[in-house]
């Protein structure tokens, strides 16, 4: 089976071409363009979605080149229905409608958040992880049950990936800001207090926010020192509970801010203490990406037919936890 | 700890927030439960939250009682090395209870978190895995996020995370233990202050991500 898979909930827009042969899948191409928006400025709906109308022709193309494929070629096509931004996932959905009802080939609306995670497992191997999903769009800590990802903890308000950005923001850089912020952290060891609020099983990290922004004249590494610790930590007692509470063996952490080194370091001892095998996805899908897609339209495809063309959705708020997941 | 005991100590359970260990105090039967080093956590950061949660822990615990709570005794504190000893106490988790004890158990729980709220006490970690079923009556553990509050916000805290709890790990009985639960609540809370709390619960469900906006 070939999938072309396309993915534009936020600021990428992407387009992935998965061979799956029984269990086993191969990423043939993965083609991104990335919105990037002013020094000091969020993502801009309607300029990111702008961004994603101009180049969806030049990636799709690019893709289809890498994986020495001709559209007619596709056994079906998936596209990220949401979570995400309204206006960047109808552009995804838009290609995907195109292709599909031009080429005569099955569509499937697929979850964002279910493409990190099953594209994670897909690549490390990992069978039944805990999951840490933590990207700008989520921060939640998952398990597999009675045909559902549930929620063992999740944030209360922003995300991890939201917090860095904002702070990084605040202060002037370009977004995403989690490479920039990693990198000054790591050159300073001078803790200031910030509060760490964790409530159960979750975290809130809007007054962490509130209250990095006050500290800003203690110097920028300093700052970015001391929010990593309190964040990464917060989600490291949390990923600890949920660790203890499930017993699972086995632990997976995908999304964009997996990328971070010094989060990695914080779980992967973490898994060691509690005897559990560590997992991340490799960095360069660990972020939003059409394979991600493209592989949740392959695991669907398995149990059920494409969707109808007037089936063939958006939703900006589509919560994991409600998506069943027959395969 | 001195050596003697050391060889008494017995791990049984790594938690999230601190190791558990069975032991003697005074030759009763005892939990011995150390919030140990997080070697991940900045010092000062891991200092702040190993003290400030022993000391609460301790203190909660003994104050509920006073409610006609059952929590387990506290035998003894040592701040600096963040220890607490505790009453050993037998039974069976609730988390590892048959469904249909589950079910029923809940309106106990609710009944006891009633307690604890028009008490202005919030439990701050409401798990099935922090109550003890003992020869039938409901033991209550694990005061560590507790906190003094008043706030219709944190008593429904309280309550989102039980409701995630039952969401995510007892998904077969999650709709009849949540009402049975809701049914102790309101019995000690009077019905309109439950609704008041539940209705918060729903404003929070609706901060979260991608929760379904109306």
């Amino acid at each position: 089976m070939l999938c072309l898979g396309i993915e534009s909930t936020a600021h990428t827009f992407s387009c992935a071409v998965i061979e799956k042969k029984g269990r086993n899948g191969r990423i043939l191409s993965d083609v991104r363009k990335i919105y990037r928006p002013p020094e000091g400025e969020g993502i801009h709906p309607r300029e990111a979605s702008r961004h994603h109308a101009e180049h969806s022709p030049q990636v799709l193309l690019e893709c289809l080149e890498k994986a020495h494929m001709k559209i007619a070629d596709l056994d079906m096509i998936s596209y990220a229905a949401g979570p995400g931004l309204g206006p960047c996932l109808r552009i995804g959905a838009v290609v995907a409608r195109s292709l599909a009802s031009y080429y005569d080939i099955p569509v499937y609306p697929v979850n964002h958040a279910l493409g990190h995670i099953e594209l994670g497992k897909m690549l490390t191997g990992a069978r039944d992880p805990l999951v840490l999903l933590v990207s700008g769009g989520h921060t939640m800590i998952l398990a597999f049950l009675g045909k559902k990802w549930r929620v063992f903890g999740e944030t209360l308000d922003i995300t991890l990936g939201q917090l860095l950005d904002q702070i990084g923001r605040h202060a002037g850089f370009a977004s995403p800001c989690g490479q920039k912020i990693e990198d000054l952290a790591s050159k300073s060891s001078n803790y200031e207090p910030l509060p760490y609020v964790v409530k159960g099983n979750d975290v809130s990290f809007s007054g962490l926010f509130s209250a990095t922004k006050q500290i800003m004249s203690k110097g920028l590494e300093t700052v970015c020192f001391s929010l990593q610790e309190t964040a990464f930590s917060m989600i490291g007692e949390t990923v600890e509970r949920a660790l203890s509470f499930t017993g699972k063996k086995e632990f997976l952490i995908v999304g964009g801010v997996a990328a971070n080194k010094r989060l990695s370091e914080i779980l992967k001892s973490i898994c060691k203490r509690h005897n559990c095998k560590f997992y991340v996805s490799p960095k360069e899908y660990a972020g939003d990406c059409g394979s991600q897609i493209s592989w949740v339209g392959l695991l669907e495809s398995s149990k059920k037919g494409g969707s109808k063309l007037e089936n063939t959705f958006v939703r900006q708020s589509w919560r994991i936890d409600s998506v069943e997941v027959p395969y | 700890m001195s050596k003697d005991t050391a060889l008494l100590l017995k791990l049984v359970k790594k938690g999230a927030e601190a190791d558990i260990y069975l032991t003697t105090w005074n030759g009763k039967k005892s939990i011995l439960k150390i919030r140990k080093r997080k070697e991940y956590r900045n010092e000062i950061l891991d200092n702040r939250i190993r003290t400030s949660r022993t000391m609460r822990e301790a203190k909660m615990i003994s104050e509920v009682k006073q409610l006609g709570i059952s929590t387990p005794l506290v035998y003894f504190v040592d701040q600096k090395k963040f220890e607490i000893y505790l009453q050993f106490v037998e039974g069976k988790l609730v988390r590892d209870l048959s469904n249909k004890m589950i079910v029923g158990t809940c309106e106990k729980i609710g009944k006891i978190v009633g307690i604890l709220h028009k008490n202005g006490v919030m439990h701050g970690d409401l798990t099935t895995s922090n109550f003890i079923l003992s020869r039938n009556n409901l033991v209550i553990l694990d005061f560590g996020l507790s906190q003094r509050t008043d706030r219709v916000e944190d008593h429904a805290i309280d309550l989102r995370l039980f409701k995630e709890v039952l969401n995510s790990a007892h998904v077969e009985i999650v709709g009849h233990a949540w009402s049975s639960f809701l049914r102790g609540y309101g019995k000690i809370m009077g019905s309109q202050k439950k609704e008041q709390v539940v209705l918060q619960v729903s404003v929070i469900e609706k901060r979260g991500r991608y929760a379904n906006v109306v």
